[in-house]
């Protein structure tokens, strides 16, 4: 019959499953369950949490994510550091010399418009700096800047005519950034008999009109200001602050008052704030010519002019006389 | 089947050798222990991970485990089991689903997966047939041994001593006490036909 075989076969079946699950539970029976376990709670301390499980799917892009931040972050502290590191004393104080070879350009352009006779002095090595420089004695000493003059193989001067005559260095102050510079007697120089401006040793008062001639090109320019702090940058008790605007090349120029008394020597400016230009005292003028070793003068003596011609004239006739004392330095580096 | 799973004699010395998947599926089809034996070592740990991983407890892997290998055992035996994937893969997948079943009784419907879960390719298909097929064997079973309590002694003893137990008629005639085995044969028709009865009265194949 059909159904016994269906019967007999249902019945089998049985009685394999319930072989089977005697032998499974034999089997499991003779496992060693403990240790099976330990080695999965050794596998399940690796079984994420939820925050693991997020970690193990975005890993990655996190990983990209942070990299290009710490790459960022670090690109950016570098380049303000880089920045700030190159141009953070620039940006405060910023010696006013002309650098020639950063401006051959414009030199080129003003040496074409120079007379031949004049231009064969420059034409065959440019010079290096350029910066002012202005009369102490009538007899060819002048003060200038020493960061103009440091390292100079040869100085040339030349005035406001265009005339040129070769300086020597007499002494240098580095403390003082100031530099005594003579016209050498071989040249064709003729001394002044008096120079028209006084050098003033008492201190300046805040609010003093004041002028000052120089060369940041080629050519004299005058420019005015008024005094507007007893010290310098950053406190420099040696410097008056001065709100005038100056340019590359007015360093080592006078600072005079209404009245024409040299009060201080051009000698930089603060590039981040504006109309904030320093001058060195005349204190410390008379101070380093004080230092100059009697040697040195080659028996030229130097004595500071005391009496003001130019009190009472108007500026442009102060200034026509001031520009006959004050100089263009030309500094020559091989 | 391989070709070599003769030359490893799998169902001898073989237990402590490192058997292929294919091998200790032939063995299993053969009925040979130490193949059910290594699968289920091989395979238990996965099991029990993922078991535990996912609110069970260690018995709930054994019923689990155990389930999917009477599933493996039954489709081999059968000669039906199409395998498209790794022995491990399969029983993986059934786990995972015989467990997602339970855990939906608590209105979980996720679990957190301890294996690649093979995902919704032609394996899966197979899975759920053989799952099918499985949950239809299960029935069977159960309606069997509810019959089996319901025919009484002694003709349940007498039926598995005889269908499971492979006893000889002579050995049944002399442990019920029958005057001989003639006598026994008829009770066992008799027995065989009251479980039949009862067991078609529930159950009705398709």
């Amino acid at each position: 019959m059909e159904e016994d075989q269906d019967i007999e076969k249902a019945l089998e079946r049985y009685r394999r499953r319930v072989d089977l699950r005697k032998k499974l539970d034999q089997i499991h029976a003779s496992m060693d369950m403990d240790a099976i376990q330990n080695n999965l709670q050794w596998q399940q301390q690796k079984r994420p949490t939820l925050i693991r499980q997020l970690w193990q799917a975005h890993k990655q892009t996190l990983a990209i994510a942070a990299s290009v931040a710490l790459v960022t972050t670090f690109a950016t502290l570098f380049t303000v550091w880089q920045y700030r590191s190159t141009h953070q004393q620039q940006a405060q104080y910023s010696m006013l010399r002309r650098d020639v070879q950063a401006i051959k350009q414009s030199q080129n352009q003003i040496l074409s418009s120079l007379s031949a006779r004049r231009r064969a002095a420059f034409n065959s090595t440019p010079a290096r700096v350029a910066g002012t420089s202005f009369l102490v004695a009538p007899n060819g000493y002048l003060v200038t800047n020493n960061h103009i003059v440091q390292g100079a193989d040869s100085i040339y001067v030349q005035d406001h005519k265009g005339d040129v005559y070769k300086a020597r260095m007499v002494y240098t102050n580095r403390g003082y950034d100031l530099a005594i510079l003579q016209i050498q007697s071989d040249s064709s120089y003729k001394p002044l008999p008096t120079l028209p401006y006084s050098f003033e040793p008492r201190p300046s008062d805040l609010g003093e009109r004041v002028f000052t001639l120089g060369y940041p090109r080629d050519e004299i320019v005058y420019d005015e200001g008024y005094l507007s702090s007893r010290t310098g940058f950053r406190n420099d008790s040696s410097a008056y602050q001065v709100a005038i605007s100056v340019n590359p090349g007015n360093s080592g120029g006078p600072l005079l008052d209404e009245k024409g008394n040299v009060i201080g020597v051009i000698s930089g400016k603060q590039v981040s704030t504006e109309g904030a230009s320093f001058a060195i005292k005349t204190d410390y003028l008379f101070r380093a010519i004080g230092d100059i070793p009697g040697d040195s003068l080659k028996g030229a003596s130097l004595k500071l002019n005391r009496k003001n011609t130019l009190a009472k004239l108007p500026r442009k006739q102060q200034i026509k006389k001031v520009q006959e004392c004050v100089y263009l330095v030309k500094v020559f580096k091989h | 089947m391989k070709e070599n799973s003769g030359l490893r004699s799998p169902g001898t010395g073989a237990n402590r050798l490192r058997l292929t998947d294919d091998e200790l599926l032939a063995g299993l089809a053969e009925g040979a222990d130490g193949a059910l034996a290594q699968l289920y070592q091989r395979y238990f740990p996965m099991a029990l991970h993922l078991i535990v991983s996912n609110n069970g407890s260690e018995d709930d892997a054994k019923d689990i485990f155990q389930e999917a290998m009477v599933v493996l055992y039954e489709k081999v035996t059968e000669g039906s089991l199409e395998l498209h994937c790794q022995v491990k893969t399969y029983l993986y997948s059934v786990c995972r689903r015989l467990w997602l079943k339970q855990l939906a009784r608590k209105g979980r419907y996720t679990l957190y997966d301890t294996e690649r879960d093979p995902g919704e390719g032609e394996p899966t298909v197979a899975i759920e047939t053989d799952l099918s097929d499985h949950a239809q064997r299960d029935i069977q079973f159960e309606v069997m041994e509810s019959s089996l309590t319901k025919l009484g002694e002694p003709c349940r003893t007498l039926l598995e001593d005889f269908y499971i137990r492979h006893l000889s008629m002579q050995e049944i005639t002399d442990k019920f006490g029958y005057t001989n085995p003639d006598n026994a044969k008829t009770q066992k028709y008799k027995c065989l036909q009251r479980l039949k009865r009862l067991f078609f009265s529930v159950y009705k194949e398709d």
